[in-house]
């Protein structure tokens, strides 16, 4: 239900953007962190309802997913994590230095952010 | 077809930057601060009414936010127990956000206040990407909610430092072992804190608030 929020203020963020740039919006590429908590579909949804009327509607949200890397301060490890469910269905990163065990900081995981847009050079449909 | 790159700034930075004011906001007023979330009914309200009356009786002054869809019987709970408090109602939002938070600060006496509770509303999974700006979070489990809680949820247990698994004393009545939820939790999050609660009769807070930096001996803020 947040992916409301979050889609709302991705619009808000592109189509300032856009306006410097002709022809049909076709994706929108959105990076996403694993350890973030959201959903691709609701995304999805919220990004095909809030588009309506402006132009974004009818382009296409794309997700990519960003691996977490972490780095930890008392080995100097920095690389992937130990997974937990790992059943090749759904599992999740552990937030511990796979090398020493020890507490880590989180280099990559938790981002959020429009990577790219991609129009058509249609001009019969110039913005 | 051609791409219009973006500046990499992230999705909810302004959500971020709000988060950081209040953080500045209380730490400039010597706020101690704790985020409570949990699913509805997980004991969060009662949480909170125990950490007030254990905190006024080390003289210490107590704020609370009280978030709820709408009404306001936590917040007049709070209230009963002697706490500076403020009511908002989200409406159909699934979480707090820290202007919001920011808004509710506005209307507490902050000079008035040592340590500041923000009960989030009901709700496990919406809050976790809005980041109020308090300085530690709790999350609140019941052990009515199973013992397959952390399993079912683990990303979200994975990065939640401190968690209460609540009413223990009902364990055996619904089936549950907290013991599995322990388990289960140290093994999506090595470096979390667990404690066992029961909180309407006071049992676990005292863990609970040394945890967060407010026990009988704490005096980094």
């Amino acid at each position: 239900m947040h992916e409301y929020a979050v889609v709302s203020e991705l619009i808000g963020a592109v189509l300032p953007r856009l306006a410097e740039h002709r022809g049909r919006v076709r994706t929108v590429v959105l990076r996403k962190g694993e350890l973030r908590i959201l959903s691709d579909h609701a995304l999805a949804s919220a990004f095909e309802i809030l588009a309506q009327g402006t132009r974004l509607e009818g382009a296409n949200l794309a997700v990519e997913t960003v691996a977490a890397v972490v780095s930890c301060p008392a080995c100097g490890y920095h690389g992937s994590t130990g997974r937990f469910g790992d059943d090749g269905h759904y599992s999740i990163p552990i937030l511990t230095c796979p090398r020493c065990g020890g507490s880590v900081d989180v280099a990559a995981g938790r981002e959020l952010y429009v990577d790219r847009v991609t129009l058509s050079d249609d001009p019969a449909t110039a913005g | 077809m051609h791409d219009v790159r973006f500046s990499g700034e992230d999705i909810l930075a302004r959500q971020l930057e709000l988060a950081d004011a209040n953080y500045r906001r209380l730490r400039e007023k010597r706020i101690r601060s704790v985020s409570v979330l949990g699913a509805i009914g997980s004991g969060k309200t009662t949480l909170v009414e125990q950490a007030i009356d254990r905190l006024h009786g080390r003289g210490l002054r107590v704020g609370t936010i009280a978030a709820d869809s709408a009404g306001d019987d936590d917040h007049r709970r709070f209230v009963a127990r002697g706490a500076s408090s403020v009511n908002v109602n989200t409406q159909d939002d699934c979480h707090l956000d820290a202007h919001t938070v920011s808004h509710a600060l506005d209307r507490l006496p902050l000079d008035e206040i040592d340590v500041l509770f923000i009960e989030n509303v009901g709700n496990l999974i919406c809050p976790a990407d809005f980041p109020l700006g308090a300085d530690v979070e709790i999350v609140v489990i019941s052990v009515t909610e199973g013992d397959d809680m952390v399993r079912k949820h683990p990303k979200i247990f994975a990065q939640t430092d401190v968690v209460a698994v609540n009413k223990v004393d009902l364990a055996s009545a619904v089936g549950v072992s907290p013991e599995r939820i322990a388990a289960d939790y140290s093994s999506v999050n090595p470096h979390g804190k667990l404690v066992l609660t029961s909180l309407r009769s006071g049992e676990g807070i005292d863990a609970l608030l040394d945890l967060v930096g407010l026990g009988c001996t704490s005096t980094q803020w």
